[in-house]
């Protein structure tokens, strides 16, 4: 446990010297609240009660987890690259340990940043959600945090280089977020956008986000839209298939550069 | 007799129809200064990885510290020390948390680490640079802490992978009083591969590998003796027929 807890801490003392990453991660919020915010809120049909600022509250907390956990995750990227992966790798520790570690450090990161967000976000879009509400956005954030941390690790270990990091922006990052109900409600999708819908899990924790915040518009269909446990069970399975998936990737990383010897032969 | 701190037996390891590592026999005694002379691509990291269970051999079998490097990993990996070619610190980090880092990785307990990190500080004249990141010191003081983290958890063996890659004449020489130190004091077996010649030479014993073949094992004099050459760089050309320096693939 003492590895962990030295995984965690080393996730945390980087990311509080990195200062350009913490002030954009608590930033980016807050751009997509006033800009895509102004341009969505006209064509937004919440009506008097809603408007769309509130309505995309939720959607930007799941955002912010979702840069917040991935990054971590993928600086296992730059370890590799830095050799800090192989120290990891000789220590007298299971590679699960390894992941387990990283995969928490991205949880304590993601959710930390959408407190910090959420502290001003809330107030600022008068979205005021009582105790249960905020107890069940909490638990939806680290849960979240931690599937999107483990599928981090996957990606990571199938990225040769932190170039490739354009790629997961298009292919991975930017159709999880249009494709969660962060932006709209994505019940009027067609099927075969739905079905993408329901393989993503960023869509299960912003839709435990809208049962947490929003559970007031429910009536008019601008709340959760799946059943809390399905949220937190789905979460939960990509959590855990992304750590088991991960670790079995981590146990072939030891290697000496095969490369090396393939130009020998 | 002493017992033996690595024993390989029938050793090998192949990627693809790549043949890195043929079939290694080969016995470290416990306290024993070994050198792995080669030229670069001869398998002596692809040794290295294996002995430290970072690779899985594709044959034969191997012991370290007492331990089976297959079965008992985590074992192996307790009671040995491994300074990598590049080195593996985080840079972003300083110095002393560089090394609580890893006494949190190898489970050493808050007060043990923190007199320990002082003591290794100290021995390697890196107390005054504790609280500077790593990326503010030069390649010989770098060095100088990828070797006091790997002998933090006091292993048994000590692996150091072409440690003097990347530093000038006088880090080199920092660096053997270092590892000469710890050998005296602590009776530290050291496994050492290099493709220079000179760094070989003080060892207590010396494989000679080539294209992942075991052509030479002994004391360095024995060694010149046989071949009647006088320097390690003849043995190697005595029983290869070709140079030490060309040898390599890089």
């Amino acid at each position: 446990m003492g590895a962990v807890y030295g995984i965690v801490v080393r996730e945390f003392v980087r990311f509080a010297r990195q200062r350009g990453r913490a002030l954009s991660s608590i930033a980016r919020p807050f751009i997509w609240l006033i800009f895509a915010g102004a341009g969505f809120a006209t064509v937004f049909t919440g009506g008097d009660e809603l408007d769309y600022r509130r309505y995309m509250a939720p959607g930007l907390l799941g955002m912010v987890v979702m840069f917040g956990s991935l990054l971590a995750s993928l600086s296992t990227v730059t370890d590799r690259d830095a050799g800090v992966l192989r120290m990891l790798l000789v220590a007298p520790i299971r590679r699960s340990t390894i992941t387990l570690g990283k995969a928490l450090g991205a949880t304590g990161l993601g959710t930390a940043q959408a407190l910090v967000v959420g502290v001003i976000l809330l107030p600022a879009v008068r979205l005021w959600p009582g105790g249960a509400g905020l107890l069940l956005a909490l638990a939806a954030l680290a849960v979240s945090s931690l599937a999107l941390g483990a599928l981090g690790l996957v990606l990571a270990a199938t990225m040769r280089s932190i170039e490739n990091f354009a790629g997961v922006m298009n292919f991975v990052v930017f159709p999880m977020l249009f494709l969660s109900g962060a932006l709209y409600p994505v019940r009027r999708l067609g099927p075969a956008l739905r079905a993408l819908v329901y393989l993503n899990p960023l869509a299960y924790g912003v839709d435990l986000l809208k049962h947490a915040l929003l559970a007031e518009w429910m009536g008019a269909g601008y709340g959760g839209e799946l059943p809390v446990l399905l949220d937190f069970a789905a979460l939960a399975a990509f959590a855990a298939a992304g750590l088991a998936v991960a670790a079995r990737l981590l146990a072939r990383e030891g290697g000496v550069a095969r490369a090396a010897f393939r130009e020998r032969g | 007799m002493t017992a033996a701190a690595i024993a390989a037996r029938g050793l090998g390891k192949d990627f693809g129809s790549i043949r890195a590592l043929d079939a290694l026999d080969l016995e470290v005694r416990e306290g024993e200064f070994f050198g792995f002379l080669g030229p670069n691509g001869a398998g002596k990291t692809t040794t290295v990885h294996i002995l430290a269970t970072l690779l899985a051999p594709s044959r034969g079998a191997a012991s370290v510290a007492g331990y089976d490097i297959v079965r008992e990993d985590l074992q192996v990996r307790r009671g040995i020390g491994l300074v990598f070619q590049e080195t593996t610190l985080d840079r972003d980090l300083t110095v002393a948390e560089n090394l609580r880092f890893a006494a949190r990785l190898w489970s050493i307990p808050g007060r043990a680490a923190a007199s320990r990190i002082e003591y290794l500080l100290r021995q390697f004249a890196l107390l005054e640079r504790r609280g500077d990141p790593v990326r503010t010191l030069s390649g010989g003081m770098r060095r100088a802490l990828d070797i006091a983290r790997g002998i933090l958890h006091e292993p048994r063996v000590l692996f150091l992978d072409e440690p003097t890659a990347g530093l000038d004449p006088r880090a080199r020489r920092g660096l053997w009083e270092v590892v000469s130190g710890l050998r005296q004091s602590l009776g530290l077996t050291v496994f050492l591969t290099t493709h220079y010649v000179e760094e070989a030479e003080p060892c207590d014993r010396v494989a000679v590998l080539d294209r992942g073949r075991l052509v030479a094992l002994g004391p360095p004099a024995e060694l010149k003796r046989e071949a009647a050459v006088s320097s390690l760089e003849g043995v190697f050309l005595a029983r290869t027929g070709h140079p030490l320096a060309e040898a390599g693939a890089s």
